[in-house]
Order: C-alpha cells, then structure tokens, then sequence
C-alpha cells in the first residue's frame, strides 16, 4: 500500500523525463526542416520550423493582419473563454447544487439537460448570430453554452453520488439538514465539480477557434482563417500551436489550483475504484 | 463494575422486516429480546443475514422496528443522538477535514465552541494514541490509523453508548489485534456502554462481558454467553479455547 502510493508518485525525476520528452521534440523539429531543405518535404504543406519562426518574429512586429500583432490575437481569445467560461461557472455551479439536491426537480429537468448538453455547441452559431449579432456577445455565449452543460451535470452528479456511509456518519454525529449540505454534501462534490472545470475548459478551447472565424480578424482562431485566405500556412501553423500552448497552460493551472484547493481529494482516485 | 441491573439499552421482542422495491418482503429479525447493562461490553455474534448489523442500526436510531421497542435510558429509540457513537466498518471519516477536524464534527453539531473542541479532540489523538497526525488527511493514514480516528470521532460527543459495526473487519489480523487491545483499553479508561457487531469468535471473547448469539434467517436470539474471564484475557488459554467451542458450537 504504501509503496505503490510512493511509487506512483511523481519523483524529481520527472525532471529527467521532460528533458527526453523535448529533446524528442527537437530532433523531429531539425528532421522537418531538414527535410523541407532537401526537397523531400513541399514547403507550403509543411512549412518548416525556420519559417515558423520567421512567421512568428512577424506576427509580434508588423502583426497579421497588418497592424494585429500576436499579442492583440492572444488577449482577444482569452478575453473570450475567461468571459464565457465564469460565466458559465457561475451559472452552472449553483444551478447544479440546486438541481442536485432536489429529487423532483433533478427528474423534472434531467431530460432537458441530456438534449441540451447533446446539442454540438458550434451547430447553434448561426442561432446565436441571429440573436445577439456578430459581436463579442455571439462568442463568449457559445463558450458559456459549451462549458455550462458540462459543469452542470458534473455538479448536479457530484451532489448525487455523495458516499451513503458519510451521509451515514454524518447523520450519527448528529447533523442538522442544514449543515448535511454546507459541511457534507458540497464538500463531498467538489473533486467532481473541478472535474468538470476541466472538462469545459478543454471544450472552450475548441469552441472558440470556431466562434473566430466569423465577423473579426482579431484572436486567434481568426487569425488562423485568415492566414488560411491568404495561402499562409506558415502563420496558421503558428496560430495553432500558440492556441494549443494556452490550452495546456490554462489546464495546467487548474490542477495547480486543484491540489492547492483540494490537497484531500490527492489519494481520493486509488480510493474510490 | 458493570451494572447489568439497570439496562442502558434494551431490545424488547424486536422484529424488522424489509419490503423490497419490488414488495418482496424479507425479515431480517424475528422477535429478538436482550439487554445491555451500563458499561456493559456488549458483542452480537452470527452469520451473514442474522441481522446483527440491522439490530445495531435500530439502537443507532438509523432504522425503526417493525415491530417490538428499542429503549436507550428507558426511552424508545427515534433518531440518532449524541448519547450513541458509532463506528462503521469502513472508517467513514469525511476525507476533506484532517484528523482532528473530523474528530471535532461532532461537537461543531453542538455548538461546541472552538477551543473547548480543540482541546477536547486533542485529548482524544492522544487517548487513540495519534499525536503527531491531528494533522493528516484521512487518505495519509493507515487503516488501523483510520479507525482509531473513527473511534475518537465517536468519543467525541462523549456518547453513554459506543455502537461498532464491525469496526476491525478491513483490516489485516496483526493491526487488528492490536486494535482490540487498543479498543479495551479505551473502553477502560472511558467506560463506556459498548455494543460490538463482529464475525470473530476471537475478538467477542477477547472483548466483550456478554456475548450474543443470533442465527440466520430470519435473525433470532440463539444464545446469550457471560464470558466469566479475568481481563486482559489470554487469547490462548485453556478457558479462552472452551468458550471459543461453546460460542462456536452455538452457532454452528
């Protein structure tokens, strides 16, 4: 038991294989543009890394469009996801406590909730043009939409599957209904409603490249649609690659948070299967 | 020493019958009589299905009678209350408060306030032998360690009755035993009234005053054994083994 705990546990090796992990990425990276130079590879299909850079050296100067520098891109979609995802968050959280908790409510709206989190977020696009325009508001509502479905039924499942031996426990020690919410239930449900923070962000993500590509030039999923008119790979590539890196540090930053916030929930995963 | 002359708990021609989903009725105690004296130590011993769970759950106040009375203090049995603690065979130990915060739930439900609690839980990590892990997260203790905190957490609310469902059950023989010598221990400094679920011959005779003896299907009354023995008990003496064969042929 306790050294299968020790040894799943990240050791300052990790160091070590984060190194293997980019020096990997490095020798690809070098066999790309080596390939592209030797005329193995078309340099339009697969513009290699030396151009990226280049690309990259100019999204931050001139900018692309003229005049929209990376960082504008950049600030634009986040705005964006944070807007829609706390929206979202502050929506979906306290919608699902509620809805959790209540029996009848739970059956009277779960049939709504399993359409509504089926509908492919980007397929109500045209929906939302047609009601809030083509502006800001059309976008950081899709992000909402997308992210509040999955933090609402993670929430409202949270609260569902409490263990029935705390509830237990909980109700020897004396409890009040009050307090078997406040100090049981809801701390019971926090690991899965982080979970489904994460869910949603990962899907944020996705929606908002989509959501860009239409009435702006400014973010980054804008950029990658307008590089692509423009028969520039190059600066679609760097596009995506900088959207994947946000990705990946925002999700980062959330399990950073997690741990901080929740360091019981840390042997909660070996326990529960 | 123990007070059998006024009970602290009596069972009174108790009978439970479950109605499944589906109407399919199942009767789990059939007219089950006995009681527990003040300090009196307590075990319910029997085979899967003889109810012993279900009876400790009606004295927990978790379920009611189907028919016949629970009495604690000569007052039927409603609802769980501070004057019963309890121990669940899985610690239950709310995994998002440490040790000593879980310890302290208890009280918080009363209204205990901060210090007082504190002061009162900490003395208990000690009583449960834990200093050094008030600290801890259930998930950074052992399973022996786990219970022990489950078993200060029912001393908390200083409950007349300690009701333990099979409280060593999970974990391997060695910590067990050690958690019986731990639990008489506990019992003898705090004398307590405790009523003990188990599946051990061994740990019964170890413990307990009185022995309690159901069969299965439905649960019912089969033999009540007054363990005459000096404590500490040698768990391999020649008297220690006779009852182990009265107890043993009793339910077999």
């Amino acid at each position: 038991m306790q050294s299968s705990r020790a040894g799943r546990r990240r050791l300052p090796g990790s160091v070590g294989d984060a190194l293997i992990g980019l020096a990997t990425i490095a020798v690809l990276l070098a066999l790309w543009e080596i390939a592209v130079q030797a005329g193995a590879l078309n340099d339009y299909y697969f513009p290699p890394p030396s151009k990226l850079a280049r690309s990259l050296v100019t999204l931050t100067t001139t900018g692309f469009p003229r005049g929209v520098t990376v960082f504008s891109h950049i600030g634009a979609t986040l705005m964006r996801i944070l807007l829609g995802y706390a929206l979202a968050t502050v929506i979906a959280i306290p919608l699902g406590l509620v809805i959790g908790s209540n029996d009848r409510l739970y059956q009277a709206v779960n049939p709504i909730i399993i359409f509504a989190r089926s509908v492919a977020t980007i397929s109500l696009l045209p929906l939302a043009v047609a009601w809030f325009g083509v502006g800001e508001i059309s976008r950081v509502f899709l992000i909402a939409y997308g992210c509040s479905w999955i933090i609402l039924t993670n929430t409202i499942h949270g609260v569902r599957v409490v263990d029935p031996r705390l509830l237990r426990a909980a109700e020897v020690l004396g409890t009040s209904r009050r307090d078997m919410f406040y100090r049981v239930v809801l701390p019971a449900s926090l690991p899965r409603i982080f979970a489904g923070m994460k869910v949603a962000l990962g899907l944020a993500f996705l929606v908002i490249v989509a959501v860009e590509m239409i009435g702006t030039v400014e973010g980054l999923g804008a950029l990658i649609m307008e590089a692509r008119t423009f028969y520039r790979t190059d600066t679609t590539i760097v596009g995506m690659v900088i959207i994947s890196l946000f990705g990946f540090l925002l999700s980062k930053f959330l399990d950073r948070a997690e741990r901080a916030l929740l360091p019981w929930a840390a042997g909660l995963e070996e326990v529960e299967r | 020493m123990t007070d059998t002359a006024t009970p602290r708990i009596v069972i009174d021609h108790v009978t439970k019958e479950f109605v499944s989903r589906e109407g399919e009725r199942a009767l789990a105690l059939a007219d089950v009589s006995f009681n527990v004296g003040a300090n009196e130590f307590v075990s319910i011993v029997g085979r899967s299905g003889c109810g012993k769970t279900t009876l400790l759950n009606m004295v927990a106040g978790l379920l009611k009678p189907s028919s016949g009375r629970v009495l604690v203090n000569n007052r039927p049995v409603e609802k769980p209350g501070p004057d019963r603690g309890m121990v669940f065979q899985q610690a239950a130990l709310f995994p998002w408060l440490t040790a000593i915060d879980n310890i302290e739930f208890g009280p918080r439900n009363q209204g205990v306030p901060k210090a007082e609690r504190r002061r009162q839980a900490q003395a208990l990590i000690e009583l449960v032998r834990l200093s050094g892990f008030e600290n801890k997260y259930p998930h950074e203790l052992s399973g022996g360690m786990q219970q022990r905190v489950a078993i200060a957490r029912a001393l908390a609310t200083d409950p007349e009755i300690l009701l333990m469902d099979e409280p060593f059950g999970a974990l391997d023989e060695l910590t067990r035993s050690q958690m019986q010598d731990e639990l008489l221990r506990i019992w003898e400094a705090s004398r307590k009234t405790v009523l003990l679920v188990t599946h051990s011959i061994f740990e019964a005779l170890f413990l307990s005053d009185r022995i309690i003896i159901l069969s299965p299907h439905p649960g019912r009354l089969r033999k009540e054994v007054k363990v005459d023995l000096p404590r500490p008990r040698q768990r391999t003496s020649k008297e220690f083994l006779e009852y182990y064969e009265e107890v043993h042929n009793a339910i077999f």
